[in-house]
């Protein structure tokens, strides 16, 4: 139900979109080589359907891989970073200092470094969405849960596991939230990477798209890339929801009986 | 158990005044003692410092190491994933599931076991997080405003059943309310309102005791109760 309403709200908004395209287009009187009309874009869709389809799977693959990828290092360097001594407070100030810095600046160095090849476009979007996670998970994750922990403090009981417990399901809405707004930015990573020198997925259509100024093979592609990007974003917020129904119903205690 | 405190000073970080300034103040147990005193006059400061949450600027708090102290507010809750029994159990030593049982009766909080605490009354929460506290390993337990929102019936009735279940062991119960204090405290320790800067002073007045199926006079309660606040607002005078 939920991927339907998404799926609504994006076809909507695209469809706006191109209704506005299409009016400015005969307001202004621009030809058909600068906008294409609605049947030359049905055209391009039918013919390259198919193989789009394909680019932006892939494009949604790697860009899956990276986020994956950067939530795994998000909560691991998030883990150090929560601590109040010199490893912690020392990741804390460098994660703070290398987010300033725009990954997208970096990325040229990574192809020269790496080729054109998955690694790279994986590497990228790994670290477009890892910062803000990284931060957020750093900031939930240092921030004690007075009400709850104190007890646990004070009895002794407290441990790292369940410091960590309480913290991330006392935020779960707010990690979830953050996780399915990385998606997003994992996506916009990876097409970047392929935007810039990839030879795979679907920024390097629109690449080579927009070397041809052809138009509609680009609405095409954004099109897709809208759908992809609703679904997956569906997808984490299902998962986010499994998870806190299940953590509400049956999980047994971190803690243990003495 | 005897606490005692000396010279003791605590400012909080950032804070332009102390809170504390050679405070000398103690204890002795065991028995049921109240903290009283007006808003901000520090009695969950001296709470933190006696349980060691708060290290004090100068001066030193001494009791036995051996000894254990906890504090409790009525802020806490329990864990989100988790309902009230499963918690309780938990957190009970095996050999105390008899003492939680018996507690759960008397405190009649039995009913609210398969519970989530997110979705009790306030009133509810408090009690179970008192109960909770009192199957704990404990000489000294400070309770800070812990049954703030129990009914007055059913509060009485709980401070009057933790006094006949824990004779041997110490309560420090910090509560805004004179009456309650009153009736029911061995000793009423009042921080006074006009401490000075340069020192704080805690009174002692004694309270009525009033255990399990006795009644205290209701003249000697207000007598105390008058007592009390005259003290925490610190004069002498019978003016209030």
């Amino acid at each position: 139900m939920k991927t339907l309403k998404r799926l609504f709200q994006f076809i909507s908004i695209y469809a706006t979109a191109l209704g506005l395209l299409w009016s400015t287009k005969i307001i202004y009187g621009f030809s058909d080589y600068l906008i294409p009309p609605p049947l030359e874009v049905l055209q391009v869709a039918i013919q390259n359907g198919p193989h789009y389809v394909k680019a932006v799977l892939n494009t949604l693959a790697v860009a899956i891989a990276g986020h994956m990828f950067a939530i795994i290092l998000a909560t691991a360097v998030g883990l150090v970073g929560r601590l109040n001594t010199w490893p912690g407070n020392l990741t804390r100030t460098a994660a703070y200092n290398l987010q300033a810095y725009p990954i997208v600046a970096v990325a040229p160095i990574i192809f020269l470094f790496l080729g054109d090849g998955l690694i790279s476009r994986l590497l990228i979007a790994a670290m477009i969405c890892y910062f803000p996670l990284l931060l957020s998970f750093i900031g939930i994750l240092a921030k004690p849960v007075e009400e709850v922990e104190h007890f646990f403090r004070i009895t002794g009981r407290i441990n790292w596991r369940l410091e960590l417990s309480i913290r991330t399901f006392e935020n779960l809405d707010k990690i979830i939230t953050v996780i399915v707004g990385s998606g997003t930015m994992a996506l916009v990573g990876t097409i970047i990477a392929e935007f810039l020198a990839a030879t795979n997925g679907i920024g390097y259509i629109i690449r080579k798209a927009l070397y041809q100024s052809n138009l509609a093979k680009i609405l095409i592609a954004l099109f897709l890339i809208g759908l992809c990007s609703s679904m997956y974003l569906t997808f984490i917020e299902t998962i986010g929801a499994w998870i806190k129904t299940r953590l509400y119903g049956t999980r047994s205690s971190p803690y243990k009986q003495i | 158990m005897q606490i005692a405190c000396r010279n003791l000073h605590y400012t909080y970080p950032g804070a332009d005044f102390p809170v504390f300034s050679n405070l000398d103040w103690s204890i002795e147990g065991p028995g049921f003692f109240s903290l009283f005193g007006l808003s901000g006059t520090g009695k969950s400061t001296l709470a933190k410092l006696i349980s060691g949450e708060l290290s004090p600027g100068q001066g030193e708090i001494n009791y036995p190491k051996t000894r254990r102290i906890l504090y409790t507010h009525n802020t806490e809750r329990i864990p989100g994933w988790d309902t009230v029994g499963a918690h309780l159990r938990s957190v009970t030593p095996t050999s105390k599931t008899s003492l939680l049982n018996h507690i759960l009766k008397d405190y009649g909080i039995r009913t609210y076991m398969e519970s989530r605490f997110s979705g009790l009354s306030m009133g509810q929460k408090n009690r179970i997080n008192l109960a909770r506290y009192l199957v704990q390993e404990f000489d000294l337990l400070i309770a800070d405003e812990v049954l703030a929102n129990v009914d007055e019936p059913t509060r009485n009735q709980i401070i009057e059943r933790l006094k006949t279940l824990f004779p041997q062991k110490t309560f420090l119960y910090i509560s805004h309310n004179a009456l309650e204090v009153a009736r029911f405290s061995r000793t009423i320790h009042v921080l006074s309102h006009e401490s000075t800067a340069s020192a704080n002073r805690i009174h002692k007045t004694d309270g009525l005791d009033q255990e399990e199926g006795t009644e205290a006079p209701e003249e000697l309660v207000q007598e105390r109760v008058y007592a009390i606040l005259r003290s925490a607002a610190g004069t002498n005078e019978s003016r209030l």
